[in-house]
């Protein structure tokens, strides 16, 4: 259950569902959808032990042309021992010349178990805009009692959105994060990747690492969430329930 | 001539018995992909690789780890190697950068240096670890041991190209002598970096690491 919650801003957290009795279904909402240089959008999320919840946001957040200021999303999540967590927000946008820093905290306790994923989409490639001149920071930092499990710092520009090193020229970053998964049911996540040519999975001790390239939205998201269907069973004990906000 | 500029070179020479030989790092499967089809494309992913992700995540470790051990603090040592095997993206890169790293730990043991004793079946041994602790040893100056350290990875990438893309050895000679002058710039954008400036991701690196784990047919371990 949700026990309490702040907000500061306008950025909400209405109140939750619980469509499968046992876990809390919470939507994180921020109604002008856009962030702008200057803003600064924070997230600390903190999970009682042996609780459930899973947090999804509404809509894309989407990052504009900036004409200097850094717009800033911290994401910190505290999750306790035997707790479980879900962060699975829609993607972000950053459209041409925007200016923002991503930071993504995972704790875990040693029983905890999380699935996350990002989703960054570089430019509205839809609308045929590239993205040259705008720059993102995306570090993602998961810890394990204090130890690191994964340590990531990618920034995106004109240079490394069109590199071979890089994204390859496709607009779209997608990456997934499960804890906790062993060697035995890895085979199962590769099977669920097998048609994918940009995408590839690695397990790091027990933390499940996906990620894929690709150049269409929605494409991406229905393997997100072929991949969040086949790992939830194995990660939170139960079958994929999606929220209902992502049918509209 | 200082002692130190041959000690440098035992350590960067392929001849030195820690398997890098049988690691590509996802090159393998880049070039199954046709990511890598020639020597243009062979450069390009290795300025990126050196200028994006060695340059600000093994460098300025590399760097941190040295004084380190110079000073004699050893939970820096374990907290610098941690990181960098945490920057490891995939399950191979960091089964290959432990191996490596407890391989040439024992060699070091081997050769009498007692403090490599302790850490040749530490878990957070990795590559870098050895490497710095041989280059205090062995007084070779901080910055021209991560020279060094570049310098042995970009080479054994260009190896790696010419077996698999393939590449000829002139071309492949070529390709090293271009990217050389990268390490420089390398050196010094990675002796500038703050700690939380440290890191850099490569998403291409990641998913071609990744997908190697399940080559169907391959010669190499990473």
């Amino acid at each position: 259950m949700l026990a309490e919650r702040f907000h500061s801003g306008p950025l909400f957290v209405q109140r939750p569902f619980y469509p499968e009795q046992q876990v809390c279904h919470t939507y994180l909402l921020h109604p002008p959808g856009g962030i702008v240089g200057g803003d600064e959008l924070r997230f600390e999320v903190t999970s009682a032990a042996d609780s459930a919840a899973l947090l999804t946001t509404p809509a894309a957040a989407k990052y504009y042309r900036s004409g200097g200021l850094l717009a800033r999303q911290i994401v910190n999540l505290q999750i306790g021992d035997r707790a479980a967590l879900e962060w699975l927000p829609q993607e972000s946008i950053l459209f041409e010349g925007a200016h923002m820093h991503s930071t993504l905290k995972v704790r875990l306790a040693k029983h905890s178990r999380f699935i996350g994923w990002d989703t960054i989409c570089l430019g509205r490639p839809a609308c045929n805009e590239a993205f040259g001149t705008g720059n993102g920071l995306f570090e993602v930092r998961i810890d394990r009692q204090g130890r690191p499990l994964l340590l990531e710092r990618f920034q995106a520009n004109g240079e490394s959105a069109n590199a071979g090193w890089g994204l390859r020229g496709m607009p779209i970053l997608a990456s997934l994060w499960a804890y906790p998964l062993s060697r035995p049911e890895l085979p199962l996540i590769q099977s669920v990747l097998e048609q994918q040519d940009l995408w590839g999975c690695t397990l790091l001790g027990d933390l499940l690492v996906c990620r894929g390239i690709g150049a269409k939205a929605g494409a991406m998201r229905h393997v997100l969430i072929s991949l969040w269907e086949a790992i939830r069973p194995i990660v939170c004990g139960r079958k994929a329930c999606p929220p209902r906000i992502w049918a509209t | 001539m200082e002692l130190y500029r041959l000690h440098l070179l035992q350590l960067t020479s392929p001849s030195l018995p820690i398997g890098l030989y049988s690691y590509s790092q996802g090159m393998e499967k880049a070039v199954e992909d046709g990511w890598l089809k020639d020597e243009r494309a062979v450069t390009d992913w290795l300025a990126g690789l050196l200028d994006c992700c060695m340059a600000r995540t093994d460098a300025p470790i590399l760097g941190r780890l040295y004084d380190a051990w110079v000073e004699a603090n050893e939970s820096a040592v374990a907290h610098w190697s941690d990181d960098l095997l945490a920057f490891r993206e995939t399950d191979e890169l960091r089964a290959e950068d432990r191996r490596a790293g407890l391989a040439l730990m024992r060699l070091l043991s081997a050769m009498e240096s007692s403090r490599a004793k302790t850490w040749s079946c530490h878990q957070s041994t990795c590559l870098a670890t050895a490497f710095s602790l041989a280059g205090v040893e062995r007084r070779i100056p901080k910055a021209e041991l991560i020279a060094g350290y570049l310098w042995s990875w970009l080479e054994h990438q260009v190896v790696c190209a010419v077996k698999l893309v393939p590449l000829g050895q002139t071309a492949g000679q070529r390709l090293l002598a271009r990217l050389l002058p990268r390490i420089v710039g390398a050196l010094d954008q990675a002796l500038r970096l703050d700690d939380a400036e440290i890191g850099g991701s490569s998403p291409a690196w990641a998913l071609a690491s990744s997908r190697h784990e399940t080559q169907y047919c391959r010669l190499f371990r990473s």
